[in-house]
């Protein structure tokens, strides 16, 4: 039932909107909450509470307390108390095990409680330890709130907005509101942020007011999150000002869950914005002049008032609120009981703290106010109004009060003092011990409302001042935040080449290969294209691979000090292999570096390796202070590998260019014109045939693509080269190797030159050279017809003493081939080892050199 | 049972520091509280201090995941760390504390055919050395984990994952309690919030531990402080190979179970759980930077909250509750500093990088040993400061550029 129209009552009587709880349609106003439109359908049970399950009502009315959690729309935990009433709301009640009025774990709070004090289950469940899986499975059934669909996909957008404040207000109460109206005539880029949308924005002129929203915290650099609904605003702000105002606090006296038990500002706020009598016969317990106007709203709204305490005058020992059915039907007040529906009590009102203090503020019990305070704010923060404790009359109730039933601190997670008390005795004797023994301030309201009372029962029961208690550690967010508004735009990046959608047209099978989307092969037999490559002519797009120009007049003494290997000494239009080591002397990456001035070099990278490989340039040549630049290209350039025995003659159809075996050896790099696009080609043999690395600018992939398939070069992908590569020995840096592998153990000891007068890692390397390695990689070929995985272990006498890293049948070498990592000892040529496939050992032998075309005749052709 | 229904002390309240103790363990954490049990416990040296600065587990023990495994790469990784997880399953009954050690499996999830290789590694070095691990596939994965999408819709599909059923979640502080409690039952005297401030040396042994309550002499001193592990090595004269990092891990409100595996997937940089009160725990990879700022970042959680949501779409209305930072030290081979240094009487457990918590208990096996009889286990040989100079580093990692 509503109360005649209130002045400035926030429902709209003219538009009805019907919404559903459970099976039952439900009505109530536009500007309702679906928390006060229950109420005032006669809902008084709202939520079944964590442990004990007790029937709980609304208490804050603010979004704090966890009393409304309910399911909307299938949403679990959502406060309905604050949460806007709209047409076709589904409604359902959480945790509750048959009705909300009738919940059979409600006997857990009947027959539990000797059985289930605080922490019960550290003391329990232990023996047999073959039962705790079952105990853990009931345990797990009665936990939790709220429920999600399990099998739901996205089913909303969220988006996120950067945004810039001179001044950032957070809170639109009254000093909020004159902190920003103030910083605004200074000027521009004043933002108010409040988590109603009451604020009347006429008169808060060139103040840009977000509302409803809701800072989620403060960050470094004062980086500030708004939750919009939606869209989440980062800010950054010059000046952050704190105007969170206070939160009331619950009165811990037995029975303050009660339905039927609220706070003073909930009381106005049913009956002032929503025309709802809050109850019948009212009780008021008061600890500060807030408390006491809670009896002025009460009689305006016609309840009858049975009795007002003012605690500060007359001090009470006993409280003890009585129930039927869970509900609040009278309240013993020392030795008095009084008859009522409805109690209204508050401990006094806590400075809302919370963002100040996430952000490395101090916070300290006031003994002048008897709430705690912030004290000292972060840098580029301030704080205005009561959150600073500011107007805050001392509030000094009893930590606890006495009488039968249950006294709850927290209601989040029903802790009572028993338990906090129980705690002490225990020895769990700081407050953050005490924290993550009982999870007081670990629920839903995150200390909200629980800090405050828990703080003034340790004082009590551990006999020493509040100031000497502290509190826990606030951490963020301010309010439970949906994890989607966090994530954002569902944006997961993906690097594809210029040459993407010729692959897929062309049938091939994508695979990811680090951020890169490569073709794995063109059909189900990649064997074919491996065939194709060895016999006439094979293509492959290899613009991943990164690519860097390095120029300047010390270019040169850069790369020779960044490689092992030396390349100041190389001519112009040659190339050569380069392997970078760590400042460990481990193998980081390789590719090729092609020399094509005095004053410029291209290098390429691994397709994974390009941008850690940059950064590392960059790094040294800061630390050095060389004259030359690098110049990223990777994506501004496609590369295609041609190669086979037919690659020239194809080649020569294509350019006008000389391109004979002598005008391009083997390792050389020349600009030549292919199909009108001037390439870049580097003569080098990865895959083991003739063959010529074209790179060229990406929007001419397509365009040099067709024509080198139009003369008879057959596509071919990853996983063919990664067999024509183990043919020929090469090794793939991050699968063969791993950050252990130092080029003496992998099988280059050829390339490091140790007589240069530095490198990155030489220290390293020398000592590599002067000891002899735990493990070495080497090539093997199976005895038997069983390509092991990738990752099998090399066993001695059923120790793993080694492991595979890459093996593949090939056909041209008639034999199941690979590269492992073996005992130095075992290392010889031909010597046997085993490996273990499928829980049998299969013998493999060690085989030095390549295994296709050892001499290199092939790619030198 | 009994203390259900009367409540009794878990340990004694904080006393004096004495003068002397035998052994004076710097860290009141799951590590040093082990160590100090183990001490009294299998080798009778009781005169055993604990000093921790704040109270009893507030740092990483505090702090992680609550996720214990054992499927590791290296093979003495995955036997030190196969041993903790037999020690862990017994702990409860051995402490009397329930320590809610759920072993509902462990799933590594593999987004790319690289991943499957690590994988494919891990099982098979696991399965030699007794570590129950194996490669599953898809279908396999959706009937362990209904929830997770299988399909290819994801970016990064789901091809594989390394199922390690003896994996799963316990409750970290009731480890830290529990040790404590059973440290303090023999006589080990714990001391919270008294900070360390220095050593004084002599000789090459360090021979008081000055602290903010006093001094105190000490015939040995473990130094077991994750995250200001190399602060207090500084103070004893030595330098650790470790640098130190934040970790961030974040819960959401209570909702009721329906994931009971622990999926981690490193491709997305994210760990979730589900704890037995419902919260969902999840983890991402440590920062890149070096910090001891403990006020973590927003783009932790908005990441992590992405990468959540690309494994679990349903979690998207989920809300955020907390979200909290941890120290990390982490060593150049993501393996343990464990035993002696050159600081004859002073042992360190450093270097844990993310994976401290789920060696606890073993951790205070062999470091107990080695300070009682002098002699470093062979199991933990293989993690000696040492390796650092003879350069025989124990490789968690598979590539230079990959981290876990």
């Amino acid at each position: 039932m509503r109360l005649p129209a209130q002045t400035g009552e926030r429902i709209d009587r003219s538009t009805e909107l019907s919404f559903r709880l459970g099976p039952w349609d439900v009505s109530g106003y536009a500007g309702d909450t679906i928390g006060s439109a229950l109420f005032a359908g006669g809902r008084r049970v709202f939520s079944r509470s964590f442990k004990y399950h007790r029937p709980r009502g609304l208490l804050c009315c603010a979004g704090h307390c966890p009393n409304c959690l309910m399911t909307v729309d299938g949403v679990p935990n959502v406060r309905v108390c604050v949460e806007p009433l709209r047409e076709g709301a589904v409604v359902e009640p959480q945790n509750v095990l048959g009705k909300l009025d009738f919940d059979l774990l409600r006997v857990v709070d009947k027959v539990g409680g000797p059985f289930t004090p605080v922490g019960f289950y550290y003391r329990t469940m232990i023996r047999p330890r073959r039962m705790w899986p079952l105990y853990e499975k009931f345990l797990r059934n009665v936990a939790g709130l709220g429920k999600l669909d399990e099998h739901a996909g996205h089913t909303r957008r969220y988006d996120v907005e950067h945004k810039k404040a001179r001044v950032l207000v957070v809170g639109g109460g009254r000093a909020g509101r004159a902190a920003a109206l103030e910083a605004a005539s200074q000027g521009p880029g004043v933002v108010l942020v409040d988590e109603s949308d009451r604020l009347l924005r006429s008169e808060l002129a060139g103040v840009e007011v977000l509302a409803p929203a809701r800072a989620l915290g403060i960050w470094e650099g004062n980086l500030v999150p708004v939750d919009c609904g939606t869209v989440l605003y980062r800010f950054r702000a010059e000046r952050v000002v704190v105007a969170t105002g206070t939160i009331e606090q619950p009165l811990v006296f037995p029975g303050n869950d009660l339905v039927g038990t609220m706070f003073p500002r909930a009381v106005r706020r049913l009956i002032r914005d929503f025309s709802l009598q809050p109850g019948q016969r009212a009780v008021v317990l008061a600890t500060d002049e807030r408390g006491l106007e809670a009896a002025d709203d009460l009689g305006e709204a016609g309840v009858a008032v049975e009795r007002v305490v003012d605690l500060r005058e007359s001090p009470l020992r006993r409280i003890e609120a009585q129930a039927r059915a869970g509900r609040v039907r009278g309240v013993l007040l020392d030795d008095d009981v009084v008859e009522c529906d409805l109690l209204v009590a508050s401990g006094g009102r806590q400075p809302a703290y919370s963002l100040l203090a996430q952000a490395g503020g101090l916070v300290e019990f006031d003994p002048d106010l008897g709430v705690l305070v912030p004290t000292e704010h972060p840098p580029g923060v301030e704080a205005v109004g009561s959150v600073t404790g500011e107007g805050l009359e001392k509030v000094d109730p009893l930590p606890s009060y006495h009488g039968r039933g249950k006294c709850f601190v927290c209601v989040c997670e029903d802790v009572t003092t028993k338990d906090v008390k129980r705690a002490i005795t225990e020895g769990f004797d700081s407050i953050e011990l005490a924290k993550r023994y009982t999870t007081v301030t670990m629920g839903p309201c995150q200390g909200k409302l629980c800090q405050l009372p828990s703080v003034r029962l340790y004082a009590q029961e551990r006999r020493v001042y509040e100031t000497d208690i502290g509190s826990t550690t606030a951490r963020p967010p301010w309010a439970p935040v949906e994890l989607g508004l966090l994530a954002g735009r569902h944006l997961e990046p993906t690097r594809r080449t210029s040459l993407h959608f010729r692959h897929e047209e062309t049938g091939a099978r994508m695979m990811w290969a680090g951020p890169w989307r490569r073709p794995y092969a063109y059909s189900d037999y990649p064997e074919q294209e491996v065939r194709a490559v060895h016999e006439s002519l094979g293509v492959i797009d290899v613009s991943t691979l990164g690519k860097l120009l390095v120029e300047g007049p010390e270019a040169a003494a850069l790369l020779e000090r960044l490689y092992p290997n030396r390349f100041g000494d190389m001519k112009p239009g040659r190339i050569r292999y380069g392997v970078l080591t760590t400042d460990g002397g481990r193998i980081m990456d390789d590719g090729t570096v092609a020399r094509l001035s005095d004053d410029l070099y291209y290098v390429t990278t691994t397709s994974t390796g390009s941008d850690a490989v940059t950064a590392w340039f960059e790094w040294w040549n800061a630390v050095w202070g060389y004259d030359a630049d690098i110049v990223n290209v990777t994506g501004a350039l496609a590369a295609l590998n041609l190669a086979g025995p037919r690659a020239r003659e194809a080649l020569e159809r294509l350019t006008e260019d000389d391109v004979s075996a002598e005008a391009l050896k083997y390792l050389d790099a020349r600009e030549v014109e292919v199909v009108g696009v001037p390439c870049l080609t580097l003569r080098i043999g990865f895959v083991g045939e003739l063959g010529y690395e074209l790179h060229f600018p990406s929007p001419a992939g397509e365009h040099v693509w067709d024509r080198l398939v139009a003369e008879g070069a057959v596509p071919f992908g990853l996983e063919p080269q990664r067999v024509l590569r183990l043919e020929k020995g090469h090794v793939i840096v991050g699968q063969d190797t791993d950050s252990e592998s130092n080029l003496l153990s992998a099988g280059m000891s050829w390339l490091p030159k140790l007589d240069k007068d530095d490198f990155v890692g030489k220290s390293a390397v020398e000592l590599f050279a002067e000891r002899e390695e735990r493990e070495l990689l080497v090539g093997f070929r199976m005895e038997e017809n069983v390509v092991p995985p990738e990752g099998a272990q090399v066993v001695i006498e059923g120790y793993p003493a080694g492991r595979v890293t890459s093996a593949r049948r090939s056909d041209e070498v008639g034999a199941i081939i690979g590269l492992a990592w073996v005992p130095s000892d075992r290392a010889e040529d031909g010597t046997r080892f085993e490996i273990r496939v499928e829980r049998q050992l299969r013998g493999a032998r060690v085989t030095h050199g390549a295994f296709f075309d050892p001499a290199g005749e092939r790619m030198r052709s | 049972m009994k203390d259900i229904f009367v409540p009794r002390r878990m340990w004694r309240p904080r006393g004096e520091l004495k003068r002397r103790y035998d052994v004076v363990v710097v860290g009141g954490g799951s590590h040093g509280l082990a160590t100090a049990y183990y001490l009294a416990q299998r080798h009778g040296v009781k005169d055993v201090c604990i000093l921790e600065k704040s109270y009893i587990g507030s740092g990483a023990s505090g702090r992680n995941t609550t996720i214990i495994r054992a499927n590791y790469r290296t093979p003495e990784g995955a036997e030190f760390y196969g041993q903790s997880v037999r020690l862990y399953e017994k702990l409860s009954q051995k402490l009397g504390f329930n320590l809610m050690f759920s072993q509902r499996g462990h799933l590594t999830l593999a987004h790319s055919d690289r991943a499957l290789v690590t994988m494919q590694e891990r099982a098979e070095v696991n399965k030699l050395l007794g570590v129950n691990s194996s490669v599953i596939g898809p279908a396999e994965i959706e009937a362990l984990c209904p929830q997770l999408d299988v399909s290819e819709r994801p970016t990064w599909p789901i091809m594989g994952a390394l199922y390690h059923p003896p994996g799963g979640i316990i409750r970290h502080d009731a480890v830290v309690w529990a040790f404590a409690r059973a440290a303090d039952e023999l006589g080990v005297d714990i001391h919270p919030y008294t900070e360390v401030t220095g050593f004084e040396r002599a000789n090459g042994r360090v021979t008081a531990v000055e602290t903010n309550r006093g001094r105190v002499e000490c015939g040995q001193v473990v130094s077991a402080t994750a995250g200001w592990s190399t602060l207090i090595a500084g103070m004893a004269g030595l330098r650790l190979p470790i640098t130190t990092h934040i970790l961030q891990a974040f819960v959401t409100e209570p909702l009721k179970p329906f994931l009971d595996v622990v999926i981690v997937s490193s491709q997305l940089h994210v760990y979730v759980s589900q704890t037995d009160r419902g919260e969902f725990l999840i983890g991402a990879e440590i920062e890149p930077y070096t910090t001891y700022c403990g006020t973590g970042t927003l783009s932790f959680l908005e990441i992590s909250a992405r990468h959540s949501i690309e494994l679990f779409p349903q979690l998207e209305r989920a809300k955020v509750l907390r979200t909290w930072t941890g120290l990390c030290d982490l060593s150049p081979d993501y393996s343990p500093i464990l035993g002696r240094t050159e600081v004859d009487n002073f042992h360190v457990s450093s270097g844990w990088g993310t994976y401290g918590f789920k060696a606890a208990p073993i951790v205070g096996v062999t470091l107990a040993e080695l300070v009682a009889t002098g002699k470093t286990p062979d199991l933990i040989a293989p993690f000696a400061l040492e390796r650092f100079h003879t350069d025989t580093l124990v490789s968690e990692l598979a590539a230079a550029a990959v981290s876990h």
